[in-house]
């Protein structure tokens, strides 16, 4: 019976690691982080100030948390009515058909392009689109990223929405067409209201895809470190912040950076946190 | 932790066996400046014999954080190490000047070729008081030219750059109100215009959105037939940026250690944003695992560097080449740097 | 008879019609970008595409602008980008598939412990860590305390910790598909419990595996932003882990912030999506394929 015992130890202890890089991950980042806490305190966060010349260096992470929560936010509210669309158009209207089929896999699609051929298709294809229109003089900020952030997370709202939408008992809306409602009527009254969580989690979860987005935010929000003054204003994020100046920091900065990463850890974790919570009250 | 590590390492080095070479290989990182002329000189070096060198374009902090780590066998930066940096460096490092090069304003307006740029232009527009390419500002100086109605939009380096620094140097010479505002560094804290990673994402940027400026090294502008502004020098005249006019800012005196900026010059036939571009490495070689063998075909690679042959294909890549007293620093400098003590090269 | 009545079913037909077709375009308009990118990579990018740009690594600034101002085709490829993310890759799932693997069968084994759950939860959080922070985490761990240096090794450090959860959850969840009556046969024959897993948890449940499995590769092989901050890229070929290596979406970076590469840019994206895409393709088809129950 001995290997059992040691299928069973080698078991744990693989469970083990989890939990020691798990802990390894925040120490770290918090190790990382201290000096600039240190330096600055509370004010690292509410500062927007981000002077890195020598002498007179401060940080502060407000600009970026600024650009990622500005450009989350209006990406998620650029996502909705597509990702709400297509999750009624796969689970309700032609549900079990060819067409949905297709429609499914095509978003699956959306998923599988990976973040720097967006940016890079966002660069090159989409800001011309958006110069063209005379919004923008240079099509670089905090709108065209958001704009390629919502196609990117549109496939994770859509999945689990659709998951969910297709979950309503038949007999509710068997009920309700039953007294003569109307198609819409059914979505509205029966549908929505049953999946509610379920789709407000998993819009929550699509959020959280956002906030972390590295490259295609980097390739087109313009890299300003100020909040934004507008949604054709260039910005910056808290990821695309750490991939633009990591490889060259050091001391303090890199510590500022570091903590930035231990913020957004912290800021996607709860959001993240949040999205579950509410799946699991509805499941 | 501890234990992941462990299991890393022992997992990493069954790969790395069958990886090893018998040819060496050197890493080095830093400025993106220079970076034409080091790939075409490197990859020479190699064919005819000499190792294989990883360059890394990261920007020239990037190279010294990547030499103080101790991750490099040397890095490249276009900023000398201040006396603070220098001191927060494990060991004694010495700078190499390996070309000279220039800081050019690129720009992209539809229709105009030859612009003409004072200091006061060029402070007021990279500080964002000049918002307009038909401000009567830039008009006075540039009598005759046909500007468009147009917002500017300036294009800075997202990254930490010894551009960025060599530009700042000249701009807050010549500007007391950029001094005071945005001072000199490899990184500022820009009021207006957006950011692009490295030389090449700046040019990139400049020659995809019309209304832009920029400051890049002078060979990006050039390979991308980006137009580039004349501007004005000390002595009052405007100065196209040419072979000629870098090497006649490099007549200043040479201090012991090459640690001196070529800005602002006061020849009058000197193009005013120029600048040494430097390697920098350690004094004492031998630190962690660092090999005899590494340390010698680094000190080789850098005196080939400065030689007359690498010298000729920095002039093909449009760097002037060092002028006599610099690539005689160079060679005594090299002649400095030692293995364990002992000298390596004999 | 009753007119207002007729008015107001009219009414409510009109917005139930005009609902569905907004839900129509509303789906349409999402898939549209789909088309665009992919057409635009496959128009701009072909082009490039042939023996070379597999066979050799990718060409200097120098050679690009010589290409691009003469108007040639820009010599060289991706090669020491393919041979850096096969590296980094199979580095990564050495790594994470079997330790994946172990932890997820051990929460379904143990789901009903608190001590199972916690780690449930625990890999829930990693798989919503953005990638850039597990950059950040192995250039401490890796490039700055092991390898003091960029490198492969630490390139495939934060690619593996991304893998992990993938493979953990997709795991557990293959595992909770197999129903119980072949876990209480092989128990009622007197099967001991390593065997039980070896020889039936495992097998039965290979199709689930490898669609994790697959679908995890297919999601760390377009990553960038962490192999940034880790591997830095290489210029030539190498497959020294210690040493900083290139990778594909590395080198898409590099062409981008390098306007004479281009036409270089497109390619390698059209030959990263391309390979992402079937990879993924390759998942779902395993997975609707062999669907165990």
């Amino acid at each position: 019976m001995s290997g059992d015992r040691v299928t069973k130890v080698l078991l744990f202890i693989s469970s083990l690691t989890i939990l020691l890089l798990s802990a390894g991950i925040v120490i770290s980042l918090f190790g990382g982080a201290l000096p600039a806490f240190r330096e600055f305190g509370f004010r690292f966060i509410t500062s927007s100030a981000w002077n890195p010349t020598a002498g007179s260096e401060e940080y502060g992470a407000m600009s970026f948390i600024a650009g990622t929560v500005i450009t989350s936010i209006l990406a998620l509210i650029i996502c909705i009515p597509m990702a709400f669309s297509t999750s009624l158009f796969i689970a309700e209207y032609y549900k079990g058909t060819r067409t949905s089929g297709i429609l499914r896999s095509l978003v699956d699609l959306l998923a599988g392009i990976p973040s720097i051929v967006y940016g890079f298709w966002g660069f090159y294809a989409l800001r011309p689109l958006l110069v063209a229109t005379g919004l923008t003089d240079q099509g670089f900020g905090v709108f065209t990223a958001s704009l390629v952030l919502a196609i990117m997370i549109v496939p994770y709202a859509t999945s689990l929405s659709a998951e969910i939408i297709s979950m309503v008992p038949a007999e509710l809306k068997e009920a309700a067409y039953s007294l003569g409602a109307t198609r819409r009527e059914v979505i509205f009254s029966v549908v929505i209201p049953s999946a509610r969580s379920g789709i407000i989690a998993s819009f929550i979860l699509a959020l959280g895809r956002a906030l972390g987005e590295t490259m295609a935010v980097t390739m087109l929000i313009g890299n300003a470190n100020v909040i934004p003054k507008g949604l054709f204003a260039p910005g910056n994020t808290m990821a695309s912040v750490i991939a633009n100046q990591f490889g060259e920091a050091s001391g303090l900065k890199m510590s500022a950076l570091i903590a930035i990463g231990l913020l957004l850890f912290m800021i996607t974790a709860l959001v993240n946190y949040l999205g579950k919570l509410i799946i699991k009250r509805f499941a | 932790m501890a234990a992941m590590a462990l299991l890393l390492v022992s997992c990493g080095g069954g790969g790395s066996t069958t990886g090893k070479q018998k040819q060496i290989t050197l890493s080095a990182a830093g400025a993106t400046f220079p970076q034409p002329f080091y790939n075409l000189a490197f990859k020479k070096y190699n064919e005819a014999g000499g190792p294989l060198i990883n360059y890394g374009g990261i920007g020239s902090g990037g190279g010294i954080k990547s030499l103080r780590d101790q991750i490099v066998d040397f890095a490249a930066t276009d900023a000398y190490l201040s006396d603070a940096e220098l001191a927060e460096m494990p060991g004694e490092v010495v700078h190499i000047p390996t070309c000279i090069g220039a800081v050019v304003i690129a720009y992209n307006l539809p229709g105009v070729t030859d612009l003409q740029l004072t200091p006061e232009l060029l402070e007021g527009i990279f500080l964002g008081n000049i918002k307009k390419w038909n401000d009567p500002k830039i008009l006075a100086a540039n009598p005759g030219l046909a500007v468009p109605d147009m917002e500017i939009t300036v294009v800075y380096r997202s990254d930490g750059s010894g551009t960025t620094y060599i530009f700042s140097d000249y701009m807050s010479k010549v500007s007391p109100a950029w001094k005071a505002q945005l001072g000199t560094g490899k990184a500022l804290n820009w009021p207006a215009g957006i950011g692009a990673k490295g030389n090449p994402g700046v040019s990139g940027t400049i020659s995809q959105s019309q209304g832009s400026i920029g400051y890049i090294g002078y060979e990006y502008a050039f390979a991308q037939k980006i137009p580039m502004a004349k501007v004005m020098n000390s002595a009052g005249l405007f100065i196209e940026p040419t072979l000629e006019s870098f090497t006649a800012a490099a007549a200043a005196e040479m201090p012991a250690d090459t640690r001196v900026m070529l800005t602002n010059s006061p020849n009058p036939a000197a193009y005013p944003i120029t600048s040494f571009t430097w390697i920098i490495m350690y004094k004492e070689l031998a630190y962690g695992k660092h090999s005899s063998e590494a340390a010698e075909a680094a000190v080789k690679t850098v005196k080939w560097l400065t030689g007359e042959e690498a010298q000729a294909i920095a002039t093909s890549v449009h760097y002037a080449a060092l002028p006599q007293n610099a690539s005689l620093q160079a060679a005594e400098l090299l002649r400095g740097i030692t293995y364990q003590g002992l000298t390596v090269l004999r | 008879m009753y007119p207002e009545l007729n008015d107001n079913i009219n009414r409510r037909n009109g917005t139930n019609s005009r609902f569905r077709y907004l839900v129509i375009a509303g789906s349409v308009i999402t898939v549209i970008p789909i088309f665009f990118i992919v057409g635009n990579l496959a128009v701009k990018g072909f082009r490039q595409i042939n023996l070379e740009f597999f066979t050799r690594p990718a060409p200097d600034t120098f050679q690009a602008m010589m290409a691009a101002s003469s108007g040639e085709v820009i010599p060289g490829g991706i090669a020491n980008g393919l041979t850096g993310s096969l590296l980094m890759v199979v580095l990564a799932s050495l790594f994470a598939i079997p330790l994946g693997l172990m932890t997820g069968i051990y929460i379904y084994e143990n789901s009903s412990l608190k001590y199972a759950r916690f780690i449930r939860s625990l890999t829930e959080i990693l798989q919503g860590v953005p990638s850039i922070i597990l950059g950040i985490i192995a250039y401490i761990w890796i490039v700055k305390n092991i390898t003091r240096g960029y490198s492969a090794l630490a390139g495939s450090v934060s690619l593996a910790i991304m893998m992990l959860p993938l493979i953990i959850r997709s795991t557990e969840e293959t595992m909770r598909m197999i129903p119980v009556s072949i876990r209480e046969a092989a128990f009622a024959l007197g099967t001991p419990y390593y065997k039980m897993i070896y020889k039936i948890l495992i097998p039965v449940s290979f199709s689930g595996l490898a669609t994790g499995v697959l679908l995890a590769l297919s999601r760390i092989l377009g990553e960038t932003a962490p192999l940034m901050l880790t591997a830095l890229g290489s210029p030539a070929i190498s497959l020294d882990v210690t040493r900083p290596v290139s990778a594909v979406p590395l080198l898409i970076w590099d062409f981008y912030n390098d306007p004479n590469m281009v036409s270089l840019v497109w390619s390698a994206s059209l030959f990263l999506m391309v390979f992402v895409l079937s990879m993924n393709l390759l998942a779902r088809s395993v997975a609707s394929k062999h669907k165990y129950i």
